[in-house]
């Protein structure tokens, strides 16, 4: 990989991760204050603590999961080209 | 209740902290031999992806995560922990944002401290020597509250006096952070990760018994305090504090220095995106579990308020409660873990400002560069003094101390979020635009906390982070653009 476009993967990596991030925000919003109305509760608590807090850290797992699966690339650290 | 038996634990792990380290200082005797800096401060890049998340996460939990987080859940109750659930964006945010650009750029100029690559970005002496003052300044202040809130608990717990604990664990961070430099500290930074996970889960299952059962416990607090299973909690958690949370303690600390520096030191791109994942699987776990005890803790602790003084008496108070003084003894490892590690980070972070970023910089622009075994002498003495100074202004800190602590964290993360942004990611980015973010960020910030001024109730940071944006925008107007060697350097991708 070519120098520059080291630096352009990681500007795109960059950019994705925050799309990540927002991605947890809004489903921290949905599964927490969205469901906060239900009245179903699992093994005594309610649904909304399930989603906004437990399914918000299993969701930000599976996001980045995503994001090192396929945005993020692996290439070396050095410059090749000065090394040659 | 001073049991020998609640002592030892914690004891025998920092005595197996200190031998870690001890073990990393012979095992890199050879390449501090040649370049001590670079080995000292940054491990050398060498991190593989486990330790990486580990260090990352461990040093971002820190004795509130124990004593703070879970006594305020005690009294909010599940809001409190929807809210703490932001932190699981902190480590692939901080690794996923600046990980690869910074590694990038740090291994082309040889950097080894976030201070190197602002100097090499904005090229001024000024803005190079004020981030490292507000770094060593709010990281002292830190260091001491983190030092006594764990010495407080420790001697809640233990029934050892306040300075017992605190001289154990003290004196044993400073010295194993002195010795192991930047691999001690990550390697014992995994340990103490470990040792609080163990605590909390520890902890956890005590409780579950002391208290009569989970289902017991959440029958008592839906009849007695049903508030705590709603979001807002009557009006305790109004939506401006979880807004000012995911702010303060979510997105912002991305530009934590203490993190953003975590950036330099791994070893390949696949450790990185290995310790993003392990990262967000543990920094998880660890809120979930360690701020749920302060909720279930009401099933234990039963009384008002009053009846236990402070928030910050529930943790030591349940501890106390629902296990024997040995087994105590082994979860107090948990908090006093966060704390050290915590310490260990800044601390070293902390010389490294003062001796690399300051001292040995002033030298090289004298024409008098330090020789390697100057730096290494400077170094170890530079931990070593400020860990002290940090250890004896713990045994009685001066109410300046608290102070200086509550501007700490909003503080630098005002400093650093644009200035490293704009820094890394715009080419136009200049250092007239840096210094007016950076200085006006920081005196926005403290003013606005001192005056308890805030915007439509949120936190200060909103003002600082906002303040320093606009005034990097106007800075960068006036400014000169920025040299063509420095925008190929750090965006080569712009000259193809």
């Amino acid at each position: 990989m070519k120098q520059s476009d080291k630096f352009r993967q990681a500007n795109r990596e960059a950019v994705a991760t925050c799309v990540g991030t927002l991605a947890v925000i809004v489903f921290w919003c949905l599964a927490g204050f969205g469901l906060a109305n239900s009245e179903v509760m699992i093994c005594s608590t309610p649904l909304w603590v399930w989603g906004g807090c437990v399914g918000t850290w299993i969701f930000a797992c599976i996001v980045v999961f995503i994001l090192i699966k396929f945005v993020f690339k692996d290439f070396s650290l050095d410059d090749e080209e000065v090394a040659k | 209740m001073s049991n020998i038996l609640s002592l030892l634990p914690v004891f025998i792990f920092l005595v197996f902290l200190l031998a870690v380290s001890l073990k990393i200082q012979k095992d890199s005797a050879g390449e501090r031999a040649t370049n001590f800096a670079k080995d000292y401060f940054i491990g050398g890049r060498t991190l593989g992806g486990f330790v990486l998340a580990m260090t990352t996460a461990a040093t971002y939990s820190s004795v509130s995560t124990f004593v703070g987080g879970p006594g305020m859940a005690w009294i909010i109750g599940y809001g409190w922990l929807y809210m703490a659930m932001v932190q699981v964006v902190v480590i692939f945010l901080v690794l996923g944002v600046f990980g690869k650009k910074i590694a990038l750029v740090a291994h082309k100029i040889d950097a080894v401290t976030v201070i190197d690559v602002l100097r090499a970005r904005y090229h001024s002496d000024l803005l190079a020597n004020f981030a490292a003052l507000v770094t060593v300044a709010f990281f002292a202040a830190t260091m001491v509250a983190q030092f006594v809130g764990a010495a407080k608990l420790f001697e809640a717990v233990t029934g050892f006096s306040y300075f017992t604990g605190l001289t154990m664990f003290g004196v044993i961070v400073v010295l194993y952070t002195t010795v192991g430099g930047f691999k001690g500290v990550a390697v014992t930074d995994a340990f103490c990760a470990i040792a609080m996970i163990v605590g909390v889960c520890l902890l956890f299952g005590c409780m579950m018994s002391a208290g009569g059962g989970y289902t017991k416990i959440m029958a008592d607090m839906a009849a007695s305090h049903p508030d705590m299973l709603e979001p807002f909690s009557a009006g305790k958690m109004p939506m401006s504090l979880y807004i000012s949370q995911w702010l303060l303690v979510g997105i912002c600390t991305l530009s934590l220095p203490q993190s953003v520096v975590r950036g330099i030191s791994y070893k390949d791109t696949k450790s990185l995106h290995r310790a993003m994942l392990i990262g967000t699987v543990v920094i998880g776990i660890m809120t979930l579990v360690a701020t749920s005890i302060g909720i279930f803790a009401k099933g234990i602790l039963t009384q008002e308020l009053s009846a236990y003084g402070t928030i910050d008496n529930i943790t030591p108070r349940t501890i106390v409660e629902c296990m024997s003084p040995f087994w105590a003894g082994v979860c107090i490892i948990g908090p006093v873990a966060a704390t050290i590690s915590t310490v260990s980070s800044l601390l070293l972070t902390a010389s490294g400002s003062i001796v690399k970023d300051v001292y040995m910089n002033i030298r090289a622009a004298q024409g008098k560069p330090l020789a390697n075994a100057s730096i290494k002498k400077l170094s170890l003495l530079g931990t070593i003094i400020i860990g002290f100074a940090v250890y004896f202004i713990s045994i009685a800190p001066p109410s300046v101390i608290w102070k200086i602590n509550m501007f700490a964290f909003g503080g630098l993360e005002t400093a650093y979020f644009w200035v490293l942004i704009f820094g890394l990611f715009w080419n136009k980015a200049n250092k007239t635009g840096a210094l007016f973010a950076m200085f006006g960020g920081v005196i926005i910030y403290c003013v606005s906390m001192l005056l308890k001024f805030k915007l439509f109730d949120l936190h200060q940071i909103v003002l600082g982070v906002g303040g320093s944006l606009i005034l990097f925008l106007i800075g960068n107007a006036l400014g000169k653009e920025p040299d063509e060697a420095t925008q190929q350097l750090f965006f080569p991708e712009k000259f193809d």
